[in-house]
């Protein structure tokens, strides 16, 4: 069966290159806004306001989930192992 | 440096090119990203259940702090409750009222003191201002105001309990 993975791989490495900066993008700018929940949850926890708390976490969750299943369109999943494969050891240590 | 034959294992052993073992790859820095995601949610969600299922413990009755005369105008006293270690602090204001905060700064838990004659509380840790009369942050890095406590006097007697934002304006 034929994916979007054989197509990717085949890809020029300058085509991967930007789409793997654009994954890592999309993932900095997820943490960024799972920093700014937990900070807002916190500083609201301890002003004894709770009612934000929960809304907070399903947010963090769901943008960890979506960081998760993103992993899944990173490029290289099976090409550099396959390269891996065929490399002579006794030629990459000096 | 290898000498005999038996020393060469370790290529065989560790079959690891020397690239992958120095250099952190994209692919990797992607996957540690999604990792820290991963421990930001679940930080998120410790907050959360602390807050809603285990809330910081309410005091219950009135506490005495200590004789009316016992402390001067403009005069502070720092003092505990009974069954927690939270260190408050007593106030005697300049227009007569007493006032009662937790010692701890809401920015980063240093303790604060009471200037005589400036109506303000001041957090020398980074100069953070709080207002004597209300518990409000004035000036600097605290984000919220410092937790207060009612102070009802009997008599010559001065004793803390919870606050109730209601009764706001006596005392
Ligand atoms: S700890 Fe009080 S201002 Fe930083």
């Amino acid at each position: 069966m034929s994916t979007f993975r054989e197509g990717q791989d085949q890809a020029h490495p300058n085509k991967t290159s930007t789409l793997i900066l654009a994954l890592i993008l999309v993932l900095i700018l997820n943490v960024s806004i799972q920093i700014w929940l937990l900070y807002t949850t916190l500083n609201n926890a301890l002003a004894q306001h709770a009612d934000i708390a929960l809304p907070a976490f399903l947010a963090s969750l769901a943008l960890f989930l979506v960081g998760f299943f993103w992993l899944y369109y990173l490029p290289g999943g099976g090409k550099q192992r396959k390269i891996v494969k065929n490399v002579n050891f006794s030629d990459t240590y000096h | 440096m290898a000498r005999d034959t038996k020393d060469n294992h370790w290529k065989e052993d560790f079959p690891i090119p020397e690239l992958e073992s120095t250099q952190v790859s994209r692919r990797d820095f992607a996957k540690f990203l999604c990792l820290v995601s991963g421990g930001l949610a679940t930080g998120t969600g410790y907050v959360a259940i602390k807050a809603n299922f285990f809330p910081p413990e309410k005091i219950v009755n009135e506490h005495f702090v200590c004789k009316k005369d016992e402390l001067p105008i403009g005069g502070t006293k720092a003092f505990v409750i009974s069954g927690s270690d939270i260190p408050y602090i007593l106030i005697h204001l300049e227009d007569g009222q007493f006032r009662s905060y937790e010692q701890k700064c809401t920015h980063l838990s240093c303790a604060v003191f009471y200037l005589p004659g400036s109506g303000r509380i001041e957090c020398p840790c980074h100069n953070g201002w709080f207002d004597a009369l209300t518990g409000e942050a004035l000036e600097g890095p605290p984000p919220r105001p410092l937790p207060r406590l009612d102070v009802v006097i009997k008599g010559m007697d001065v004793y803390v309990k919870a606050y109730e934002p209601s009764n706001k304006a006596v005392v």
